[in-house]
């Protein structure tokens, strides 16, 4: 039996460890694609996308420079979406919710959290930023292998993977969105076509889908593609499609009815999953790319919070 | 094999041991030679050159930090400091012969206690035979007028208690405490067993040491024992006050050892006088609360009002027997330190036993002629209040400057029924590793035993709690006062 207190940190939980891999990801991966972008004025470009991803404020006055960006995305406690807060929040959820997790998950969890905390500004110096953010990347697998592997997949494991599900969803979708606006920003600076498709490049590997989708369209993607990718497809895991679809099997597990009024949590995910399923992407095309993924960004929020009403109140 | 005395292990962690002729050392006799009992252990440790002894020391703590057997402390960014409980290597050993007799008399307290409890909240016997004075019971601050006619399911009050021992100059034990509120620290024995094994495993195939580990399934059968009436399967929880309470890696711990929930007075309501908590499939009911939440705190229609920590009504629910509270409430006043005076004469009264460990001599300031003394010989005196614990408040009279003792008799003067004294006991001492001088030196123990008592069950943790105290001739262990603690090992020679 689970309380739901515990449900609300094990959701909480999740969502942090999520948020905490796809910022690593995307510093890591548009730091990586800085050293040889076709733009001169890149490293400008990289920080503001940076910015928009992670929904950060940030003043670039005289006083701004990259160490201090670098700090703040990554160490400072003061910034509530650098990694090491997002790390701490998660462990302190899974604090809260120390006894009905296994030892090894915890562990893991605990050694993630000591890493990050006890990184130094002087070793994000030494060892740059995408040491750092690899390393991060590195425990957030760890973690995740022992969630799958050393728990029961029962109640408490599917609320995990519903906030991990429901993390992901939205960061995919705010990955695109501001790689479609990066995109529109460099058609504005007159830069050639080989911007969009490189751009479109940097956006499947910030999502871990390069590889795959590579694979699945038999060439390397261009723009629409990458988007059909990540937005539709049924197998990849980081898609919008398939983490609906996940949220909707795993709130199966702790729901108590098979049927569901309307106006329910279950009958909210079982609509929008299923609009996302049999979605095609003529459909998607005809549409406002950014706003249509500002309007899945809300819809997936909107499920969050009837989740943590419903089942996570106390 | 040759008996080893000490001076006989060279270039090791012993080189600089100094004895102290006038205390008593748990691991070697006056002579030099290392007891019976200790000569395996200091044998290996003899072996050890320093450095091999802080490599294993540093293994020892990452394994502490990583089980995340730590305690923080909290500052208004995310970043805790997080320290572990100093841990010293080298086991206490006691021998099973000595433990039965330490057993037996933890047992027997208990008993006495539980019933004295009982019956200061009926008849009030003890007190209408002059046994104890009635005054000095109904005075104490733990003394609950809530429990007057309640009945525990049972009959029991104490169903964990934490009974502090020290072992005197004289080789004996003496009882310092009896801790029956919310006692602590059981979490550290089980971790700390469980690091020695990875540290030390070949001595533990080379000593027949007593398993402890079964302590949470004992804790979860006697908490089930102990269930309202006719409640087969009962659901039990323990009760946290919260993650920032310094103890919640207890708290948290035994939940998950006992694999059940670990509640928060917030997930928790009372409704019609029964205790419900709040799950994602809706209410659920609760039997037994293990709560590690004060009395005052637990119920703020009956006791503190501003508490955040406690569940409105839960008396009310557990007066109508529908659910079983862990400790009883207004178990403080046997545990109270001028209560403790009569405790030798509980025994007497109820079981017509002598009491098989010993009291420590001790003064109530209350008394005109105890207070006379106190008042005179505060220098030679440990001087404590009746109702605190963690080792807060106490004055050391020998380790104390005038100016202190003087300031300390007008606190006492002020209000005369809070405090007591003892003579100042010289507690045992234990080899253990001074980071330091990076060597073993003695230091002075005590041993926190951990005891339940359920339905026809009574169990003793065998070990418990070594706790030393880590200053040089400091005599307080407390954690919370620059104490560590030791991996306590009860062995069959």
């Amino acid at each position: 039996m689970m309380l739901s207190r515990i449900a609300n940190s094990l959701f909480w939980m999740g969502r942090y460890l999520e948020r905490a891999d796809h910022a690593a990801r995307y510093i890591r991966v548009h730091y990586y694609s800085t050293l040889d972008a076709p733009l001169a004025s890149k490293h400008d470009f990289i920080v503001d996308s940076i910015i928009a991803m992670m929904g950060m404020e940030v003043k670039k006055d005289k006083s701004f420079n990259e160490e201090k960006f670098n700090n703040l995305i990554t160490l400072d406690e003061g910034n509530p979406v650098s990694i090491r807060s997002s790390v701490a929040y998660a462990r302190e959820n899974a604090r809260g919710a120390r006894d009905s997790m296994s030892g090894e998950l915890w562990g893991a969890i605990n050694r993630y959290y000591h890493f990050t905390n006890g990184y130094s500004e002087k070793d994000l110096i030494k060892n740059g930023i995408y040491g750092f953010c690899e390393r991060v990347n590195e425990h957030a697998s760890v973690v995740s292998a022992a969630l799958e592997n050393t728990l029961m997949h029962n109640a408490g494991w599917a609320i995990v993977k519903m906030g991990i599900h429901i993390e992901r969803a939205s960061q995919v979708a705010r990955i695109m969105n501001t790689k479609v606006k990066d995109i529109k920003k460099l058609e504005k600076l007159k830069s050639n076509r080989s911007s969009e498709s490189y751009e479109a490049v940097t956006m499947l590997k910030s999502a871990e889908a390069f590889d795959m989708s590579k694979m699945y369209y038999r060439t390397v993607p261009n723009l629409e593609e990458a988007l059909e990718f990540l937005i539709l497809n049924k197998e990849f895991p980081k898609s919008i499609a398939y983490n609906l679809r996940h949220i909707h099997h795993n709130l199966g597990k702790i729901s108590p009815q098979k049927f569901h009024d309307s106006g329910s949590v279950e009958f909210e995910i079982g609509k929008l999953h299923t609009y996302y399923h049999y979605l095609t992407w003529e459909e998607v095309k005809e549409k406002n790319i950014t706003e249509f993924l500002d309007e899945t960004i809300r819809s997936v929020y909107k499920l969050a919070r009837s989740l943590e009403s419903t089942y996570m109140s106390y | 094999m040759a008996e080893l005395y000490l001076g006989e292990t060279k270039n090791s962690v012993f080189d600089t041991y100094k004895q102290d002729p006038k205390l008593f050392d748990e691991v070697i006799q006056a002579d030099g030679k290392v007891k019976k009992h200790y000569q395996k252990i200091v044998k290996h440790f003899g072996k050890l050159a320093v450095e091999e002894y802080q490599k294993l020391d540093e293994f020892a703590k990452i394994s502490f930090f990583n089980q995340g057997v730590t305690f923080a402390v909290y500052s208004d960014t995310l970043k805790g400091v997080e320290r572990i409980f100093p841990f010293d290597l080298m086991p206490r050993i006691i021998t099973a012969l000595e433990w039965e007799h330490i057993e037996l008399g933890v047992i027997q307290r208990n008993k006495a206690i539980n019933m004295f409890l009982y019956d200061i909240y009926h008849e009030k016997r003890i007190m209408r035979d002059g046994v104890v004075p009635a005054q000095l019971v109904f005075s104490s601050n733990f003394y609950n007028r809530e429990m007057i006619g309640v009945n525990p399911p049972g009959g029991i009050y104490t169903h964990i208690c934490g009974t502090d021992l020290i072992r005197h100059k004289d080789g004996e034990y003496y009882v310092l405490e009896d801790n029956v509120r919310t006692p602590s620290g059981v979490s550290y024995v089980l971790s700390n067993r469980e690091t020695m094994k990875k540290v030390f495993s070949n001595l533990f195939l080379s000593h027949n040491v007593q398993p402890i580990d079964d302590y949470p399934q004992q804790l979860l059968e006697m908490i089930s024992s102990v269930a309202p009436d006719g409640i087969d399967d009962p659901t039990c929880v323990v009760m946290s006050p919260g993650m920032y309470n310094s103890a919640y890696y207890e708290h948290s711990f035994l939940a998950q050892s006992m694999g059940i929930q670990l509640v928060e007075g917030r997930d928790l309501f009372v409704d019609k006088n029964f205790v419900y908590m709040k799950t994602i499939r809706g209410p659920q009911r609760v039997d037994v609360i293990y709560r590690r939440v004060d009395d005052d705190f637990i119920d703020p229609l009956v006791y503190r009002p501003d508490s955040m920590l406690g569940v409105p009504g839960i008396m009310g629910a557990y007066k109508a027997g529908n659910v079983t509270i862990i400790n009883a409430p207004g178990t403080g006043a046997a545990d109270d330190k001028a209560v403790y005076i009569y405790v030798p004469e509980i025994i007497r009264y109820y079981l017509g036993e002598e009491p098989i460990l010993k009291n420590v001599k001790t003064y109530r300031c209350e008394l005109q002629e105890d207070f006379d003394f106190v008042m005179s010989n505060m220098h030679n005196l440990v001087v404590k209040p009746v109702d605190e614990s963690g080792g807060y408040g106490i004055l050391i009279g020998s380790k104390a400057s005038k100016a202190e003792i003087d300031k300390f008799k007008k606190v006492v003067s002020g209000n005369r029924r809070k405090y007591i004294a003892q003579p100042i006991m010289s507690l045992s001492v234990h080899s253990t590793f001074i980071e330091s001088e990076a060597n073993f030196e003695q230091r002075h123990i005590d041993l926190r035993t951990f005891s339940l008592m359920g339905r026809h069950k009574q169990f003793v943790l065998k070990g418990g709690l070594s706790r030393v105290a880590l200053k040089r001739g400091s005599l307080v262990v407390n954690s919370s006062q620059g104490g560590g603690s030791k991996d306590t090992w009860v062995i069959e020679e």
